[in-house]
């Protein structure tokens, strides 16, 4: 598996899903914070990848 | 003074205690029992303890996590007590429980150092084996009857 993003949003898949879960008892609730994590973690990296792009370690 | 000043000292005044551990229905050596059953299986606690959602989930998607890590080439790191952050990261791994065993009988978790995914290899399995860990404490609290809607 060679795309990054790939990688990237399956991590971020599995830590929500396991979050939501422990967090939250009724599956509405889960899925709700299941989605919200994703999308939180989704949206943070690209944010913060076009951000560092004009600075290359 | 206002009048929701009075009513939050009013409410503190006369909130009752929290209930002590026998109380809620929590048995110490139950949740022990929960909670090393979890560090070995992923979601064991919870199944063990009737929470079948929860631990169903846990026991495929920890192990898959796990898997996943070791099919980006991650690596299982050796307890080696010179460099702290690797002998960390090898803790962190044992936190998988049965399946870092079974990986480690079968010979897997070599590391392909070269692979572009390695070092994502390694935090998938870094990061499976914390999350047990986290589900392993959260089986243990509801056996103690500590979480919300959770009373045993």
């Amino acid at each position: 598996m060679s795309s990054h993003l790939l990688v990237m949003m399956l991590f971020s898949g599995f830590v929500s899903l396991i979050f939501a879960v422990l967090m939250k008892d009724r599956p509405a609730e889960q899925l709700k914070l299941g989605g919200r994590l994703f999308a939180g973690f989704v949206g943070a990296a690209l944010v913060l990848g076009w951000i560092l792009f004009p600075f290359p370690l | 003074m206002g009048r929701k000043s009075r009513d939050s000292r009013r409410s503190r005044v006369t909130a009752p205690a929290p209930a002590p551990v026998a109380a809620a229905g929590g048995d110490r050596n139950q949740a022990l029992a929960a909670a090393a059953l979890g560090c070995f299986v992923p979601g064991g606690g919870h199944l063990w303890l009737e929470r079948r959602q929860k631990g169903l989930v846990f026991l495929v998607a920890i192990p898959l996590m796990f898997a996943v890590g070791l099919g980006l080439g991650g690596r299982l790191f050796p307890f080696d007590s010179g460099q702290p952050l690797v002998l960390l990261a090898a803790f962190a791994d044992l936190g998988n429980g049965l399946p870092y065993l079974a990986a480690r009988v079968a010979g897997l978790g070599e590391g392909r150092v070269v692979a572009e995914s390695f070092e994502y290899g390694n935090t998938f399995i870094i990061v499976s084996g914390l999350l047990n860990m986290l589900v392993a404490l959260d089986a243990y609290d509801v056996a103690l009857g500590r979480r919300q809607g959770s009373a045993p």
